[in-house]
């Protein structure tokens, strides 16, 4: 894996050269809101940003999606396979996230051929954070501001350049298309890096107590301490859907008579229909057992199935909460902490 | 404020400890900058953590009719007392829910707290471009804010209310068992339809792509719904599936019908506390949806929201001579 | 949704000529009659309206008006009885006040006046209601397909 230098001059000519080829993807300005959009030109890139409002989890796993349409018990068409992409600028935590909906969309035993094809034609140039937020805790996640996991390529921005680091074989092929824009690293980018990666972990304020959660969370189930944690929630799914691991779906069929797609689309445990079943029982009543549910799935089950917190630390949960119910908290609570 | 603050809590202490609330809904100290959050308080003790000042945002009535709601599965309503502090906006949305009989009065100890408008923490984070909030506080009507290098910001007040405490009439609670005392501000507007008036202005192509914009940032996570004390309803229409209203796809149309469906059933109702649109993650400006219809109910059947339990609902009520010219 | 197809829901333009279809919900115990009564008396009124009867003006949730539009309505109209007359007593009335705030609310948003319409047609009013039919399909012929509030992901 090698690691070049990306003179700021011509990360314009950089971009420009991947829209030729790929489909590119970055964090834009969208109506007051950051997002992950497909860019044609390289100014439409937002300027300055952090973690976007709207994770990248939908580039994978769209909100609404067709998987195909059907005339009177007809397949018609399936999805089509998607084109070759390139994700510009997802933070370390984002790039984790992906990683941990592999588990789930192309697991041993399930595997989800839109998601896969599309994960498969997509290659990841992530920027490690230089400066975290208040609402970070990656590194209590099993991640890093500067990680490299789930990344193809991880950038390093050191003020004049960026580091270039190839992280995949994937991304590798893509900076030897690329060969030429690219230098090779000095003694003082590597410090300059290091430097980085330094301060960016000093950075890194908050966090939460995971260790020994998931053992924890095991026996309760009936504790208490569920019913005072979920009185001020509003029930909303601000939490599920800005989150960028949350992967819950429901599929049905947008038809008339009998001609119509099946369309898959996100879901979230917080809304009361979620598991509502055909004779009108509810299992999760209320928001107790649906917020239950959720710190259950992030912190237990999947740890439980997967072996990994299924929580990145983004912070947009915290930041977005109408209520400031901060996952943090819950979790401190939770450990006794 | 730190006068009310503590005025509150003494009244708080004095209703847990004489046992004429149970429960009592207040605000504590949120864990971000420029924050406050709910929290609901039936330990005397717990009072001390009661807070007042200028991120009081959220609608505390939000809540209430969940609490007096019977319990699903014993389908009994447990007997409580509920204390809840209300600004003037949360007062009439309280004055909605005993009007629509979904809270029983005499189980309800309304504090009322006059306001002086609540900081709008959106405004503010635009304000500072992407720098990060470290620290915040109110000092002498102003937000002193520290951003991440350690600097520190002074923001008068004034200019960072929210829009709905710009143009609120009721600063003062007009319904209450308690009073905490303390001086109340109103904004002087000389239009406060302003903003719906110059969108009535515009074309119908302008305002559809208005609404087209607003509704394409929408991520259908119902926190407007949500938020709104008056979107009580034990099953909302967006949620019903036999008959299905409302897709749950993000096809702009399921999300425009969504939208519709919900404001529309605020007509004659909202109080214009501003929740919805304080809490929606991605900035959409439904609050110019919902002004259209108070000013609409206020022009055609001459009635205003949330001051008066008696008066009938506008729609649920009619006079012989109603606007009958829009009619074939 | 990623796919967007044509909205074929209505009769497409391109192929013949465009023929406007409206939704009308008729109170049964008034403008349903006067349906009827047009019917029987032979008045000749456009065949571009697809009746649902309802019980009452007042029974027409906006939501049946917007779910019309989403699913191919070029137009909807609503028709009860005449104020005083309704079977109910004062459904209409009700009705009125509802699609008083509604209207201007429709408008406000982007949909184009003439969409959405209303009228108080009586039993006895059979030639009322050809006229009435007349008079919408015409607005909505000008306005042309409806392209706003629908729902293009399904057809």
């Amino acid at each position: 894996m090698t690691e070049k230098i990306l003179t700021k001059d011509k990360q314009e000519e950089f971009l420009s050269r991947l829209i030729k080829v790929y489909q590119v993807f970055a964090p834009v300005e969208k109506e007051g809101n950051s997002l992950f959009s497909q860019i044609n030109t390289p100014e439409e890139l937002a300027e300055e940003y952090r973690n976007t409002k709207r994770p990248p989890k939908e580039l994978f796993f769209p909100h609404s999606e067709a998987l195909f349409r059907f005339r009177k018990g007809q397949v018609l068409e399936e999805n089509p396979n998607e084109v070759e992409r390139v994700i510009f600028g997802m933070r370390p935590c984002d790039a984790k996230s992906l990683t941990l909906l592999d588990m789930v969309f192309n697991g041993k035993d399930f595997k989800d051929p839109y998601f896969i094809a599309r994960r498969e034609k997509t290659t990841i140039i992530s920027i490690a954070c230089a400066r975290p937020q208040i609402t970070c805790f990656c590194t209590s996640c099993g991640t890093s501001p500067v990680s490299e996991e789930g990344s193809d390529i991880l950038l390093f921005d050191l003020g004049e350049n960026y580091l270039v680091k190839s992280i995949t074989p994937k991304g590798q092929q893509l900076i030897d298309s690329l060969g030429d824009l690219l230098t090779d690293t000095q003694e003082s980018d590597l410090k300059k890096r290091d430097e980085l990666i330094k301060t960016a972990l000093v950075e890194m304020k908050s966090e939460i107590p995971t260790e020994g959660l998931k053992e924890k969370l095991e026996g309760m189930f009936d504790s208490p301490i569920w019913e005072k944690i979920h009185l001020k929630c509003l029930g909303c799914g601000i939490c599920t859907y800005l989150c960028p691991t949350c992967h819950c779906f429901d599929i049905v069929d947008e038809a008339v008579d009998s001609e119509g797609e099946r369309v898959k689309n996100w879901d979230s445990c917080m809304y009361p229909q979620f598991t509502i079943q055909a004779s009108g029982l509810n299992p999760r009543l209320s928001n107790k057992e649906r917020l239950r549910q959720r710190m259950m799935h992030k912190f237990n089950y999947s740890v439980s199935n997967y072996g990994q917190t299924f929580c990145v630390g983004c912070g947009r949960c915290v930041r977005n909460c109408p209520v400031n119910l901060d996952i943090r908290e819950i979790v401190k609570l939770i450990s006794g902490k | 404020m730190k006068q009310i603050q503590s005025r509150l809590r003494q009244t708080a202490r004095q209703l847990l400890s004489e046992g004429k609330v149970d429960l009592l809904i207040g605000y504590r100290q949120g864990s971000l900058p420029l924050k406050t959050t709910p929290c609901f308080v039936s330990q005397e003790e717990e009072a001390v953590g009661l807070v007042w000042n200028s991120f009081c945002t959220n609608n505390l009535a939000v809540y209430l009719p969940g609490l007096f709601r019977p319990d699903p599965r014993s389908r009994k309503r447990e007997e409580k007392k509920v204390g809840i502090v209300v600004k003037g906006c949360d007062c009439r949305s309280v004055v909605g829910h005993l009007k629509e009989d979904q809270v029983p009065r005499e189980d309800l100890v309304i504090i009322g707290v006059p306001c002086q408008g609540m900081i709008d923490e959106k405004k503010i984070v635009a304000k500072l471009e992407g720098k990060e909030i470290i620290k915040a506080k109110e000092q002498d009507g102003q937000i002193l804010v520290v951003d991440e290098k350690g600097q520190e910001i002074r923001l008068a007040k004034g200019n960072f209310l929210r829009d709905s405490c710009q143009v609120c009439q009721h600063p003062v609670p007009p319904l209450y068992d308690i009073l905490i005392e303390g001086e109340t501000a109103r904004q002087a507007l000389s239009d406060e339809y302003a903003e719906v008036k110059e969108l009535e202005e515009r074309s119908i192509d302008q305002r559809w792509e208005f609404f087209q914009r607003e509704m394409s940032k929408c991520i259908r996570c119902y926190a407007c719904r949500n938020a709104c004390p008056l979107c009580y309803c034990p099953e909302c229409f967006a949620e019903q599936s036999q008959p299905r209203w409302v897709g749950t796809t993000d096809d702009p149309s399921d999300i425009m019908a969504f939208h519709l469906g919900r404001i529309f059933h605020t007509a004659g109702r909202c109080v214009d506390c501003g929740a919805c649109e304080a809490a929606c993650p991605m900035g959409i400006e439904l609050r110019k949806l919902t002004r259209k219809l108070i000013k609409d109910v206020e022009e055609l059947f001459g009635y205003e929201t949330g001051v008066s339990v008696e008066e009938p609902p506008p729609l649920a009520t009619y006079k012989l001579d109603d606007d009958d010219e829009f009619i074939k | 949704m990623e796919k967007k197809k044509p909205n074929n829901g209505g009769d497409q333009p391109q192929n013949r000529q465009w023929q406007p279809k409206i939704v009308a919900f008729l109170c049964h115990w008034c403008s349903y009659a006067g349906a009827d009564l047009a019917g029987i008396s032979r008045i000749q009124y456009p065949p571009n309206i697809r009746v649902i009867r309802v019980p009452c003006s007042s029974r027409v949730n906006p939501l049946h008006i917007i779910k019309a539009l989403q699913h191919g309505a070029d137009g909807v109209l609503v028709s009860g009885c005449h104020p005083g007359d309704c079977h109910y007593g004062s459904g209409n009335y009700l009705a009125r006040r509802k699609f008083a705030l509604l209207k201007r609310f429709l408008e406000f948003i982007g949909i184009e006046p003439g969409r959405v319409q209303f009228s108080w047609v009586s039993a006895a009013e059979g030639q009322k209601f050809a006229s009435v039919i007349e008079e919408v399909v015409e607005d909505v012929r000008k306005l042309g397909p409806a392209r706003r509030l629908v729902k293009n992901s399904v057809k």
